[in-house]
């Protein structure tokens, strides 16, 4: 592909001119909608500068502006700050505006309840969910345990306890672990960090025992042979059976119900516009996703972020939303973690 | 050796016209953003991040990393000019870069600060180009208690220097450390000190703070004496290039600690900002003449920007080489490349060397292109100084207030911004020093997290920062530099009475 | 501790020509007394969140707690020190000329980012601009208005075209679908 470099200051314009004339081609042989963002269309992320929100946000970025799948820019926003309880309320104080979505996850359920934040997901319009994350245990490769049969039976023993990095307090890293002490009688030491990111890293560097981090998370420690994954916590196995690490495939790894674990455990990536929005621009934004759900981007990021590709909209989401948000209070109470009670 | 090969190859990647038109495209773009307060390096980055998407990875990152080479130099025009750090890290080169302006030395400190950026970055290159694999595995070794006792070195290596009642610099840390706290706490996931105000949930952006304490209260200070930009027209001329470039080797010693300080401190989060006051504090430490210091003097200039850039760069290896950032720009930069489809980790220098090494080549030629750049370039951002104060300063106003919109897309921050230019002003005139209150508002936060994560490890043992040589080494030497006025005092008055015995 | 030892008045590097309207140690004392209330604030808050030290660690307000006791305390120690210095620091905070010149930068800013609420940042911005050069530095109006102009259009260029920054706009950026 030859690169044309672009000017000073005429890139963004020239791109946009680009998108202009290519999308009234396309919408010339299509019907047209009967609703269109006016302006910039904000993607806000709940989330810092390189987590798997901000990828994700990225890469919808790339889609919409490479496929001219519309024909306002799209700007990314970051806002994270508060564990990404900003994001909400920031969606929440825009009700009626159709030019922001936001890329939620478990922390619409979580953060009422920990940090008694005034947000209820009801307060925002759900549009999709396009796929979901799932959680691998994962320890590191110069450990003595390979499996999760010997990984308990060490975590049992263990003076000091294990360690357990993972992203955040009372969020879904910190729900698993306490799960994995209710299940196997061991106890576990907690440690809050900041990103996946980091988590990773800290157990590669033998700071911590454990991980839960989602694959995308290990995915570059584990392709170096530097962590080894126990087993994911999920009903069925992933389905990428193309090999990632040395000799595995994603697929490779058992579910943690297979080897006597009993814990399931999946997050919504959904994407809601704030409330009080017209039925035609919430149409507008499930046509523009589902189209996105059709872009080699797409793909090729799920595949490679291995998440677990979804469509859900409607009242088929909105039904999902009620029993993840009870799942997610039941598992919350049991744990200790809702403000107030403990 | 294989390194020189490889990196051979990556300057045959370079050296073709639209890559290098890029390059002079990004650090002319840099240069721009770092020299608006508020807009800087991260967000400039971010903000162009999309306009290469249509480009192939090399391009992409060629351009990219230009932008944040360009920032890290623009970054010290505004500073030395106006006392407006356009960088966090640019904040210890107002110290004394903006009194030689005063002085009528602009030009001069202009001069030592890009030649010393370019110094610092080269140094780290370098040490990038030959050591990677091994300092890729040092940045491994850091856990909890580690980062606690690199920031604790840092905050001990400010304390008990500065000139000001210490009362006065226990008011502006302790403030510091209070207003990094607001906001969600992320050991506990609480949040504290919120009082139920939204605005208050994310907390006080650093940068905010930086833009109100020193561009807008500059503007209160500069207007109360007289109707003037207090800053100087500098005109570079090449010899007075050559006279300043003539002058430096004078300060090998200086340059040498900067740089290495910067290269170590560079690897771990957060780096620059730390490097760059560790750099101005440690050279007036060992300066044999420690007068003049903040007055003007031609090394402390050199030091922190030496030390910043030396950081900077040394921030895109652990980013290259872990996927760690080291830096809020690597941090971005490092969403770049997974975007263009490359997963920065160990394995990255196996698979995708062609990237890795042009982008190595490009931090080479980058920083070539760039030091001519701004050195032919400041007369132009200097002219600004010619132009009446009474239609500079309202648009430093506008720049602000876009600056720290900006940052958060928050009306809220561009109250919290007047605010803090207020109190700037006040602090300024009762002579309550600035500095602890922006290095607390920094590192505060990462320090506490990095506390209470090494606690809750070592289950509330605080022998944990004695627990290996790395940590040990830190930790004892920040409580060194913390009482390294009381231990000199001893040290001189047992001195004293070893030689009246005799 | 009084860094001045006699009673005479501190020397000034030029000749005061306007009178004395605020004294340093009376700002010294208000600042440190606000400083004092905030400390009270945030100190309350970060005992109700729980300041102990818990097995595991600090709590979370923990640190804020006792940073909170620490800075009521120097501000305690610089409010005593402003009482008792108080005949001695004559020295002036602010002259009537100097509080005139603050305030004819600081209200502008004040209305600008007052109108930038209502308005939007590139009106409000035109105001500031075309009303300072005017009225403050007494350029020529048209010099004023063509320079507030073609700022504001930059600014406007710079963001909302090329960089697409979300800024605040007002009514008149929406009249033009923006």
């Amino acid at each position: 592909m030859p690169n044309t470099p672009c000017r000073a200051g005429r890139c963004g314009a020239a791109t946009a001119i680009a998108l202009t004339t290519s999308l009234l081609g396309l919408t010339a042989g299509t019907p047209a909608l009967a609703w269109e963002p006016q302006k910039s269309v904000e993607i806000v992320v709940a989330a810092g500068a390189g987590g798997a929100s901000d990828q994700m946000a990225r890469m919808l970025q790339a889609a919409i502006q490479k496929n001219d799948l519309m024909k306002q820019p799209v700007v990314v926003s970051l806002k994270g700050g508060a564990s990404g309880a900003e994001a909400l309320m920031y969606m929440k104080q825009g009700a009626g505006d159709p030019h922001k979505f936001v890329i939620a996850y478990s922390l619409i359920y979580t953060l009422p309840l920990a940090a008694k934040l005034p947000f209820d997901w009801r307060d925002l319009t759900p549009v999709s969910i396009v796929a979901f994350d799932q959680f691998v245990l994962w320890s590191n490769a110069t450990k003595p345990y390979t499996d999760v049969a010997s990984f308990t039976a060490a975590a049992k023993g263990a003076q000091p306890p294990f360690k357990i990095g993972g992203t955040g307090s009372k969020r879904e890293d910190h729900i698993l672990t306490v799960f994995l002490e209710k299940r196997t009688g061991a106890k576990f030491t907690y440690l809050p960090y900041k990103s996946g990111g980091e988590a990773a890293t800290q157990l590669v560097g033998g700071h911590v025992d454990a991980n839960v981090n989602n694959p995308s998370e290990n995915v570059e420690v584990w392709r170096a042979g530097q962590v080894r994954a126990l087993c994911v916590f999920d009903n069925t196995r992933i389905a990428y059976k193309s090999k990632v690490a040395a000799d595995q495939s994603w697929n490779d790894i058992p579910t943690c119900k297979e080897k006597g674990l009993d814990i399931e455990y999946t997050m919504l990536r959904g994407i809601f516009l704030p409330g009080k929005v017209a039925p035609d621009q919430v149409a507008f934004y499930v046509d523009l996703f589902k189209k996105i759900a059709q872009t080699p981007e797409y793909k090729d990021y799920m595949e490679k972020q291995a998440l677990k590709p979804a469509f859900l909209t409607g009242a088929e989401m909105t039904s999902f939303l009620e029993k993840d948000e009870a799942l997610h209070k039941q598992l919350m109470t049991e744990a200790g973690f809702v403000a107030g009670t403990n | 050796m294989e390194a020189l090969g490889l990196l051979l190859q990556g300057f045959q990647v370079l050296l073709t016209v639209d890559k290098l038109l890029l390059m002079m495209l990004g650090l002319t773009l840099g240069v721009f953003v770092g020299v608006l307060p508020g807009l800087g390096g991260p967000n400039g980055v971010a903000i162009l991040l999309p306009l290469t998407f249509s480009m192939d990875p090399t391009s992409a990152i060629v351009m990219l990393s230009c932008i944040y080479w360009g920032a890290l130099f623009g970054g010290a025009i505004t500073s030395i000019l106006f006392n407006i750090p356009g960088e966090a890290w640019s904040v210890a080169t107002t110290f004394d870069g903006y009194p030689m302006a005063q002085k009528g030395q602009a030009a001069e400190a202009l001069t030592a600060a890009f030649t010393s950026s370019f110094v610092g970055s080269l140094a780290a290159v370098l040490l990038i180009t030959f050591v990677a694999p091994s300092v890729a595995g040092f940045a491994l070794r850091f856990g909890p208690p580690e980062f606690f006792a690199v920031y604790l070195l840092t905050f001990c290596s400010f304390v008990g220097l500065g000139r000001e009642a210490r009362h006065k610099i226990v008011i502006s840390m302790t403030l510091g450390l209070l207003l990094t706290g607001i906001g969600m706490d992320t050991v506990s996931g609480q949040l504290r000190m919120t009082f139920g105000f939204t605005d208050l949930l994310r907390g006080i952006n650093f940068l905010v703070a930086v833009i109100g304490l020193f561009g807008i209260s500059e503007i209160l200070l500069t207007m109360e004496e007289r109707l003037a930009l207090r800053g100087h027209a500098a005109r570079i001329s090449l010899k007075v290039v050559f006279r300043t470039w003539a002058s430096l080797p004078r300060y090998w010693a200086t340059l040498a600690r900067s740089a290495v300080i910067g290269c170590w401190l560079g690897v771990t989060p957060g780096g620059a900002i730390a490097a760059s006051f560790m750099g101005y504090n440690l050279a007036k430490r060992f300066a044999r003449d420690k007068t003049g210091f903040g007055k003007g003097r031609i090394d402390g200039v050199l030091a922190p920007e030496t030390a910043a850039h030396a950081a900077g760069t040394a921030a895109l290896l652990p980013m290259l080489a872990l996927g760690i950032p080291g830096s809020g720009t690597a941090a971005i930069l490092l969403g770049g490349l997974m975007v263009w489809g490359l997963n920065p980790g160990p394995l990255m220098f196996v698979e995708h060397k062609e990237f890795v090494w042009g982008t190595i080549a490009s931090m080479y030629l980058g920083n070539v292109v760039g030091l001519v750049l701004v050195l032919s370039t400041v007369p132009l951002f200097a002219a600004v100084l010619r132009v009446p104060f009474a239609a500079i300063a309202p648009m430093i106003i506008v720049s602000c207030a876009i600056g720290a919109y900006a940052i958060q897309n928050a009306m809220f921050d561009v109250w919290l911004m007047l605010g803090f230019g207020v109190l700037g002003y006040v602090f300024k005139k009762l002579d309550i020093p600035l500095a602890p209150l922006t290095l607390a508002l920094v590192l505060g936060n990462r320090a506490e997290d990095a506390f209470r994560l090494s606690m809750i490890g070592s289950g509330g043992d605080l022998r944990v920062f004695w627990s290996n040589g790395l940590v040990g080494t830190l930790t004892t030497l920040a409580l060194l530099l913390l009482f390294w006025p009381a231990i000199t005092g001893l040290v001189s008055r047992a001195g004293r009475l070893v030689r009246a015995d005799a | 501790m009084s860094s001045h030892d006699s009673a005479t008045p501190p020397s000034h590097d030029g000749p005061i020509r306007s009178r004395t309207l605020v004294r340093t140690s009376t700002v010294d004392l208000i600042t440190c007394a606000l400083l004092l209330g905030l400390a009270a604030l945030l100190g309350w808050d970060s005992w109700r969140t729980g300041a102990a030290w818990a097995p595991d660690g600090p709590e979370a307000g923990y640190f804020p707690f006792y940073l909170a006791l620490l800075l009521g305390a120097a501000s305690l120690f610089g409010m005593a020190r402003a009482i008792l210095s108080h005949d001695v620091i004559t020295e002036a905070f602010l002259t009537r000329d100097q509080i005139g010149r603050v305030a004819a930068v600081f209200l502008p800013t004040l209305a600008f980012v007052l109108l930038t609420q209502v308005l939007g940042i590139y009106v409000a911005s035109f105001l500031l601009v075309a009303g300072f050069m005017t009225v403050v530095g007494r350029i020529r109006w048209w010099i004023s208005l063509f320079t507030a102009v073609v700022f504001s259009g930059l600014m406007f260029a710079v963001f909302e075209i090329a960089f697409n920054v979300i800024m605040p706009k007002g009514p008149l950026e929406a009249a033009f679908g923006y």
